[in-house]
């Protein structure tokens, strides 16, 4: 007895009906589930009542996509902490009774207020689905088990990807509560097909196993899925957490409160828009979408957040976006490289913009550099500047630190086209993480970080 | 294939919120506004569109 039928598990997509469905197509049903989401927020969402107010703007005077792109303004984590304020913990952003609530998230709050985050039972499940669509595109089924190397707290992590082995059908196997020693243990003893982490605790777990004179390429892990930052899509990570583990590794890309947004692609260049539950904008400083195969801000509706809508919702994250037909056979759009860096991580060097994504690529490139490394962005009179604190691999000795940091300028001065400073220090001397790694120190004035203002919706 | 799927699975959906509607049964409610939710879920998915959750549907 099998959960799906052979000749349904056989199947590439997980909803051929929308992956594979033609713009034309595409573009018509967003439009209708946008005007669901807009006319739905604002008869239930207070704090979205008073914005399209504010703006003078209706839900059925949203037409068309250029109605939505023009009229509709940009909302921000800052105005729905706001209405999160007026009567914690979620105010006026919510848009449901309690009675619907499933499961309750908060970001860190490590830059300042806890963001409050209502999933219900349906927002939950389909939280789960976004992930499944690079589940089954990277060949996982129902059969297959997944480790969770990671604890389950309030922070939403990787509590999406749970919710999508459910929906798979497939087994959980948690990792929670334990050290990495006795994650490396468990994995041994109940041979999981694949582990879920970040980029960074993936790696990091290769160190622990050398510790424990284990090679993690012989484990019975097949599928490595990592999330939380920049990794699978930059070649020269893919391709180490792929060589430590003796297995494929793939990504997906999300946003705490909007959930598993992006799908890593099966072809591992990039992910994917989940169109069946998000719409996105890719716009300038301005707030005008940029051409398809430019860089800008990812601009984020979900059609899942029936607790706290989010329409229009600034993520902050830089993504190239493309309709060119992809390699894997969705129609979907895609965003090669995946995330390429912060809208306050934009960095300028001589007028030459340089993506951290990029920076961290190219270290790889250097023989005797780790994957440890920090980058640090001053600002002189002119100009942004950048120094790469790196740590060198154990077997490099102390004294080739500065001719590898040497080595490490050029591969920069060459690919990148401007100076990049390079510290090469002792293995282990930068922090380890096992979410998110902190890797991005800004010390140049607030003026000279990128705002977006003006233009359509502000 | 499409257009008899969706039809089939509302005649589903409007058996469910009848069973829901009549049951004076808290187990059985649930399990009929799940089994509400996942129609409405299967629909969204060979796009009809109607509301953003089941509850919301005009009945």
């Amino acid at each position: 007895m099998q959960l799906y039928k052979p000749e349904v598990e056989a199947q590439r997509f997980w909803n051929p009906y929308t992956q594979t469905m033609p713009r034309a197509e595409l573009d018509p049903l967003h439009l209708r589930k946008l005007q669901t989401v807009i006319a739905y927020a604002y008869a239930r969402s207070p704090m979205y009542r008073k914005l399209l107010d504010r703006h003078k703007v209706r839900p059925e005077q949203i037409r068309t996509l250029d109605d939505f792109v023009k009229r509709l303004p940009f909302i921000d984590k800052k105005e729905i902490l706001d209405a999160q304020a007026v009567n914690p913990p979620f105010g006026d952003a919510l848009a449901i009774s309690e009675d619907f609530f499933h499961q309750r998230f908060a970001t860190s709050g490590s830059t300042g207020t806890p963001l409050h985050i209502p999933l219900t039972y349906h927002s939950a499940e389909l939280w789960g689905e976004s992930w499944v669509y690079g589940f089954w595109a990277a060949g996982l089924r129902a059969r297959h088990s997944f480790y969770f190397a990671f604890n389950w707290g309030i922070f939403a992590a990787f509590w999406s990807a749970y919710m999508g082995v459910r929906r798979l059908g497939a087994t959980v196997i948690s990792g929670g509560g334990l050290d990495s020693k006795a994650r490396l243990r468990q994995i041994e003893q109940y041979r999981p097909d694949v582990i879920l982490a970040t980029p960074t605790y993936a790696l990091y777990l290769g160190e622990t196993a050398r510790e424990l004179g284990m090679d993690l390429a012989k484990t019975s892990i097949s599928h490595v899925f990592v999330a939380g930052e920049p990794g699978a899509s930059i070649p020269a990570t893919r391709r180490a957490i792929e060589e430590l583990w003796g297995a494929k590794c793939y990504e997906l890309y999300g946003i705490a409160e909007l959930g598993p947004t992006n799908p890593g692609c099966p072809l591992q260049g990039g992910v994917h828009l989940c169109e069946e539950w998000y719409h996105a904008l890719v716009v300038d400083e301005s707030g005008h979408p940029v051409p398809y195969g430019e860089v800008g801000e990812h601009i984020v509706t979900s059609y899942i957040q029936d607790g706290q809508p989010l329409i229009k919702y600034r993520t902050h994250d830089l993504v190239r976006w493309t309709d060119v037909p992809c390699g894997c056979g969705t129609t979907w759009l895609y965003y090669p490289g995946g995330v390429l860096g912060r809208t306050d991580q934009m960095i300028i060097v001589k007028g030459v913009n340089v993506y951290p994504s990029a920076l961290e690529a190219l270290l790889h490139r250097v023989a005797g550099l780790s994957e440890h490394y920090e980058l640090h962005v001053g600002r002189d009179a002119l100009n942004d500047f950048v120094t790469v604190k790196v740590e060198a691999r154990g077997e490099i000795d102390e004294n080739r630190y500065a001719s590898v940091g040497r080595e490490a300028e050029a591969v920069f001065k060459s690919a990148v086209g401007v100076s990049i400073g390079v510290e090469v220090q002792k293995p282990g001397s930068l922090p380890r993480y096992e979410l998110k790694a902190k890797r991005f120190f800004d010390h140049r004035p607030a003026a000279h970080r990128w705002q977006l203002s003006g233009g359509p919706g502000a | 294939m499409r257009e008899e799927t969706i039809e089939r699975i509302r005649g589903i959906q409007a058996e469910v919120r009848r069973l829901r509607q009549a049951s004076d049964n808290p187990a059985i409610e649930r399990t009929m506004q799940l089994l509400d939710l996942y129609c409405h879920m299967a629909r969204w998915e060979l796009g009809d569109v109607e509301a953003m959750i089941p509850e919301a549907e005009t009945r």
